[in-house]
């Protein structure tokens, strides 16, 4: 499989000598930039799991706000294919002790249930911005599902899939409810002799106020204090959460200066979410986070500050936000400059080889996630997958994702679970190399490829023929992974 | 018509690949080096390999060196934790000095401590006072307490500063699949998750096309951006790799890693070695030390991960001894644990921590400025600092890596030097 060193060293030597086709650097701008529509394509590539054919078209015709306006009104939008889809994974829409039933009976059938459906829904719901705003808040309120998978499953669907587009409040108030948070924090068994402080820390630096939100060791302490007896009821017939004033503090706290008066209960818990979720550091830090991950990875100050502005105005509400930052001006100076996260990457390319790709059910294309590093849900810490370009470009990284490029693109060729390619069904109406390449550029990259670039491709695809030779079926049998495999791994498409 | 073989031709020749010029200095061993004929790990003398391993999530450390010796202050505020004193019996501490002893999942070390190579600082750490994870991570990481806005990691100054400067791409090796913090920066890093899977895939018959198609469309010859430089670095590193063949490794000395990440880890990082790679540092990582809930005591979730830790590190002492002179392995944690348990029967976010360094700079000695665990000297509970962990690195930056930028690498910090590591022969 591997070229030997000598022979590599061979190759590079004999082709610096000859030199027939001289290899085009792609170093510019990607071609979408220069595109007519580069704003909305922008908007698509990151509203998005990547943009198809339909996509461009509905945002063309609707106009972008528009079509920001029925992404974000995400429960009217027919999604037929999700529906046929969660039919057969019943769990996912189970009571919680079904869930509970159907982990004890079959563990790797319900894992797979949840992991696989994240990438399917991603590549395949008409709801994209929905489900970009799901991965986010995936991340954000981090469990990683292994250890807890039922009660995962549940969180799943009751925390992110409930509220990603809904209230901030209701989102944290159902995050410290769930009964995976109460879990995998701690915060299930804290109690007042000795408070676990876990679950109350994350909630102040991970959840609301962000770590430079101007809380103390002390506010840790009091906040786990407060939240002593949020519990799981382990008597009954699932792990509901249950508020048990036995082990609760019903002293006096102090937290950020606000008094929470002694001999109170559950409810005192309720108002701290509440002021947690309306504090001025909690709604600067989710608009920072909600800016670095939908535009830049270092957000404008003029962004953050009216978004933060906005928190505050509509007491979090999430689809307002995403509107504003979407809409905004800054939003449109950052193309191309946010690098595709693993399971944004591959999801991309699922979605730009549609035409030719169908799967269903694929183990193989998980596998493919693992030595990336961004598995959906295997997360250990409770910061989430990190939302920053420059946690996820390495050396090693770069290779693994030409490798998936290239192997996603030759999957044509043999049989694997639950994919299959067909090459016919991509570009079909090609008839030379040109049409071709331009047909591929078209699907890959949204935008037709510079000159240089191009006449490259032509020279590489065609053997120096020229763009006019006739696209016969041996060509795209020996050529079809190699031209899709180099289109999505150029750094064109690494970026987004 | 084209047949298969014009094809082929026309695409090795088609496209001009990688310059030979990338690679002209590290001309790798085509075999791993044994302990008959170790190479000098650096030829030219004068510094060790670097191998930085970080248990994150926050290492219990009061449980890890045990201090037996404080009696009641240890005993009474650990009822269901702690390690029993040493003695007969087994899952007890394994005494070091009459006062510490190592967790009894830690045998392994002993053996090395018995070897005198290794060293362990007590109520070490950060002097940030910071209990979260991920600053605490950072700053260490950074090697900035306090300041998150440090663009670089420690072991990236401490390389752009070194006097010498190496081209090779295994220069920096960071084990797994993201780079950790410490390694960020101007130099370029290469993060590996495995030897055997690092070569290009796609068809064979077109490998060499693909090959040398990928090195244009990157400009891998004149990179220019951060993505280019990394797709170099990809280039040189699978040129290097080509001559190393994972499966043929045996490990020495009957050296037996755990099948874990961190173990292989650790294997594949004695390969490099081996290999003569022209390796300075390598990170390697193992997590799950977030023991706020049924940490256990001699055994239990605790005790496996220091098992694990124990054996990778012997194991890696082992198959390395004839390197390990030219070798210094340091650990650290971002952060120890609370002297006293919590009602999860676990630990919460405490702040001194032990250090482990084993190899060339270490001698069996247990340092710490010791000032106890009553609790008028504990730091808000739990136990102080009182060795910066950059005195650590410090010294060993001075004594084994022969870097005396100090101030570049740690900004705005005068190291405490007390003479802890053992210098270079």
């Amino acid at each position: 499989m591997t070229l030997s060193r000598r022979t590599f060293l061979k190759m590079t030597g004999a082709t610096a000598l000859t030199g027939l086709v001289a290899a085009v650097p792609w170093v510019g701008a990607h071609p979408a930039q220069a595109a007519p529509n580069r704003d909305a394509l922008h908007v698509l590539s990151r509203a998005t799991w990547g943009a198809t054919p339909p996509d461009i078209a509905l945002i063309e015709q609707l106009g972008i706000e528009a079509w920001l306006d029925g992404q974000l009104d995400w429960q009217a939008i027919p999604d037929p294919r999700m529906d046929a889809y969660l039919f057969f994974h019943p769990i996912l829409m189970a009571a919680p002790p079904d869930i509970i039933k159907a982990v004890e009976e079959d563990y790797g059938r319900a894992y797979h249930s949840l992991v696989w459906t994240r990438l399917y829904r991603a590549a395949h719901s008409n709801r994209q911005l929905y489900e970009r705003a799901v991965e986010f808040w995936t991340d954000h309120f981090n469990i990683p599902s292994p250890d807890i998978l039922a009660g995962k499953i549940l969180d799943d669907r009751t925390v992110p899939r409930t509220h990603a587009l809904g209230r901030f409040s209701d989102l944290l108030r159902a995050s410290a409810t769930s009964p995976a948070m109460l879990y995998y924090l701690d915060n299930a068994t804290s109690v007042v002799a000795h408070p676990n402080e876990n679950y109350a820390r994350e909630l102040m630096e991970l959840h609301t106020l962000g770590a430079d939100g101007g809380y103390s060791e002390k506010d840790v302490k009091e906040v786990a204090r407060i939240l002593t007896g949020w519990t799981l009821d382990w008597e009954g017939e699932w792990p509901a959460f249950v508020f048990n004033g036995d082990i609760h503090d019903w002293g006096e706290k102090i937290v950020l200066g606000r008094i929470f008066p002694a001999g109170r209960g559950i409810e005192e818990g309720h108002d701290l979410l509440e002021f947690l979720a309306a504090h001025p550091s909690t709604a600067r830090f989710i608009s920072f986070k909600l800016i670095r991950f939908f535009v830049a990875d270092q957000p404008p100050d003029s962004l953050v500050d009216s978004t933060a502005d906005l928190f505050a105005r509509t007491s979090g509400h999430i689809p307002s936000l995403i509107k504003h930052i979407f809409m905004s001006a800054e939003f449109y100076e950052q193309v191309g400059t946010k690098f595709r996260r693993p399971t944004d990457l591959l999801v991309a390319m699922l979605r730009a080889l549609r035409p030719g790709l169908s799967f269903t059910n694929s183990q193989w294309l998980l596998y493919e996630l693992e030595p990336l590093g961004h598995v959906p849900y295997r997360w250990f810490p409770p910061n989430g997958y990190p939302h920053h370009s420059m946690a996820w470009i390495n050396t090693g990284a770069l290779l693994t994702r030409w490798n998936l490029a290239f192997t996603l693109a030759r999957t044509d060729e043999g049989w694997y679970d639950g994919l299959r390619f067909d090459r016919n069904l991509m570009c079909p109406d090609a008839t030379t190399v040109g049409e071709w390449i331009d047909q591929a550029s078209d699907a890959i990259l949204h935008a037709p490829l510079a000159e240089s670039e191009r006449g490259w491709l032509v020279d590489l695809i065609g053997e120096g023929a020229g763009e006019r030779v006739p696209l016969t079926e041996e060509l795209r049998l020996y050529r079809s992974s190699t031209l899709y495999g180099l289109l999505m791994s150029s750094p064109y498409f690494q970026w987004m | 018509m084209l047949n298969r073989r014009d094809l082929l031709k026309s695409f090795g020749l088609g496209v001009v690949g990688v310059s030979p010029a990338l690679f002209p200095r590290w001309i790798p061993k085509l075999a791993f080096g044994s302990s008959a004929t170790p190479a000098r790990v650096q030829a030219d003398g004068g510094r060790d390999v670097l191998v930085n391993i970080f248990l994150r999530g926050g290492m219990d450390g009061l449980n890890t060196v045990v201090p037996f010796g404080e009696g009641a202050l240890y005993y009474d505020k650990r009822p269901t934790l702690a390690i029993p004193e040493p003695s007969t019996r087994p899952l007890t501490a394994i005494d070091l000095d009459g006062y510490f002893g190592l967790h009894p999942a830690l045998r392994p070390l002993k053996e090395v401590w018995d070897a005198d190579a290794l060293t362990i600082i007590h109520a070490a750490g950060s002097i940030d006072p910071t209990r979260s994870h991920f600053d605490a991570m950072e700053y260490m990481e950074r090697g900035t307490p306090g300041s998150k806005t440090t663009p670089s990691g420690w072991i990236n100054r401490h390389l752009q500063t070194a006097a010498w400067q190496n081209d090779s791409p295994f220069r920096a090796l960071g084990m797994g699949a993201m780079l950790q913090s410490s390694l960020r920066g101007a130099v370029s890093t290469l993060a590996l998750k495995s030897i055997a899977a690092f070569h290009l895939g796609g068809r064979e018959d077109q490998l060499e096309a693909i090959q040398a198609a990928i090195a244009g469309v990157y400009a891998i010859q004149a990179p220019q951006d951060l993505l280019q430089r990394e797709a170099a670095q990809v280039y040189a590193a699978m040129g290097m790799l080509n001559g190393i063949n994972p499966d043929s490794y045996t490990p020495e000395n009957g050296a037996a890693y755990p099948d874990t990440e961190f173990g292989n880890g650790l294997k594949q990082i004695a390969m490099v070695i081996k290999a003569d790679l022209g390796l300075e540092v390598a990170c390697v990582d193992l997590g799950g030390w977030d023991t706020h809930e049924s940490q256990g005591g001699a055994e239990g979730w605790h005790a496996e991960l220091l098992t694990e830790l124990g054996q990778g590190l012997g194991a890696f002492y082992a198959d390395l001894q004839a390197w390990m002179a030219d070798v210094t392995v340091v650990t650290m944690s971002e952060f120890g644990r609370r002297l006293e348990e919590n009602a999860s029967a676990g630990t919460d976010h405490g702040h001194g921590n032990v250090m482990f360094v084993m190899g060339g700079g270490a001698r069996s000695q247990l340092y710490a400025d010791w000032i106890g665990l009553s609790p008028d000297v504990l730091d808000d509970g739990d136990l102080a600092v009182t060795v910066d962990y950059r005195d650590v690195l410090s010294e060993i930056m001075l004594a084994r890596l022969g870097n005396d930028k100090i101030t570049q690498v740690f900004p705005d910090y005068a190291p405490n030097i007390r003479g802890i590591i053992l210098p270079r022969a």
